[in-house]
């Protein structure tokens, strides 16, 4: 477990993290028999997946597989048409999806989301409304990502890609979410980088946020997720350890 | 596994309070559209009828056309029906609203007054 043993401490009522071994505790997140599609043509049938606070789960499965959309449907961004989406507790199906950011349901979505027409000090304006400041939330941002501090006046638009998903990860983590949803984080980037921003998501979730990823390249997030989930033509057919399901990924992947 | 407790003692109390889209509005909007629809479906199905009716010498397809009708009227009356009961339901939403504000207001009004007598 990333999270636990990349620092090795068991956190005290001080910081307000809990060690948490028996996964005992109510889950962030679950997904009962979730059904959405486009169209009238159903992409989810039946999705069922629970994510623990302080967890980091992976989906993992092929193109087409139902993955983005079902980050979409927990984020309210897509209409549920069956099943149950229960964040926190509480089902929440039809939630807007700004009620859910404000309140800490942070979705990076694939393609970055950010306003490529505004600078990167202006980006993260837009991310002060949980009553943070400004100053504030480039303190932190750059605290993470030292490359933002260096472009806070350029236009996003012009920035690499890397950095454009730097910049999407800093305004998420500066709202300080409870649940991080981060959609195809590799998408279109070097492999160094990806290094770079997957390190930060295991600090991250080593800081005890939980954290749903989705993933086409499953061997990116083997060190970070605590629990893969293998999904397939709309279905989570496995769950276990990432390692554990290295047999599944592959006919996944390759069929048959 | 760490996770920061009070964080998520938070998320877990803001997403108690928050308000989620009522779907029984929906439901009335829904109801309100079939009304509606019937309505006018059983007016075009009644003229129809009557078209029926007097196209024709033959008794036995005048009396289907009767029954036509009858039918027709029957979808007019139930739509008649479901659109007052689910327009009114909207409209007395509002009116119990603005019922509510305008009393409040008013208590507002009269303990203005009795603390202004009470200082003068």
């Amino acid at each position: 477990m990333t999270g636990a043993s990349s620092d090795g401490r068991a956190a005290g009522p001080d910081d307000g993290l809990v060690l948490d071994l028996t996964a005992s505790v109510a889950p962030i997140l679950e997904l009962h028999d979730v059904r959405a599609g486009y169209d009238g043509i159903d992409v989810l049938h039946g999705v069922d997946l629970v994510v623990a606070p302080g967890q980091v789960v992976a989906i993992l499965g092929p193109n087409g597989a139902g993955k983005s959309t079902t980050l979409k449907v927990l984020a309210g961004l897509h209409p549920v048409s069956a099943g149950d989406v229960i964040v926190a507790g509480r089902r929440i199906n039809g939630a807007r999806p700004d009620d859910l950011a404000r309140r800490g349901l942070c979705l990076i979505p694939e393609g970055r989301g950010i306003f490529p027409n505004l600078t990167v000090r202006e980006n993260l304006w837009m991310m002060t409304h949980r009553g943070r400041r400004l100053a504030e939330v480039e303190e932190r941002s750059v605290t993470r990502f030292a490359q933002l501090g260096k472009c806070m006046d350029q236009t996003a638009g012009t920035l690499s890609g890397g950095q454009q998903q730097m910049l999407a990860m800093a305004r998420g983590l500066a709202t300080d979410p409870a649940l991080l949803v981060l959609d195809e984080l590799s998408m279109g980037l070097a492999p160094i980088v990806v290094d770079q921003l997957y390190e930060t998501v295991g600090q991250v979730a080593a800081e005890g946020t939980s954290i749903l990823l989705v993933e086409q390249f499953a061997r990116i997030v083997m060190d970070v997720a605590h629990v893969a989930a293998v999904m397939v033509a709309g279905r989570i057919v496995e769950t276990g350890r990432p390692r554990d399901l290295e047999a599944s990924l592959s006919q996944a992947y390759l069929g048959g | 596994m760490l996770h920061n407790s009070e964080r998520v003692e938070q998320f877990t109390a803001e997403i108690a309070e928050m308000k989620l889209p009522d779907t029984a509005t929906s439901r009335d909007r829904t109801l309100l559209r079939v009304g509606v629809v019937l309505m006018v479906a059983g007016v075009v199905t009644t003229i129809v009828a009557y078209a029926i009716s007097h196209d024709t010498l033959n008794p036995l397809q005048q009396r289907d056309a009767i029954v036509i009708a009858l039918g027709g009227l029957s979808m007019t009356v139930v739509g008649s029906a479901l659109f007052l009961r689910y327009s009114i339901a909207q409209f007395l939403r509002f009116w119990l609203a603005r019922l509510s504000w305008e009393q409040q207001a008013q208590t507002d009004r009269v303990v203005d007054a009795v603390r202004g007598d009470k200082v003068g």
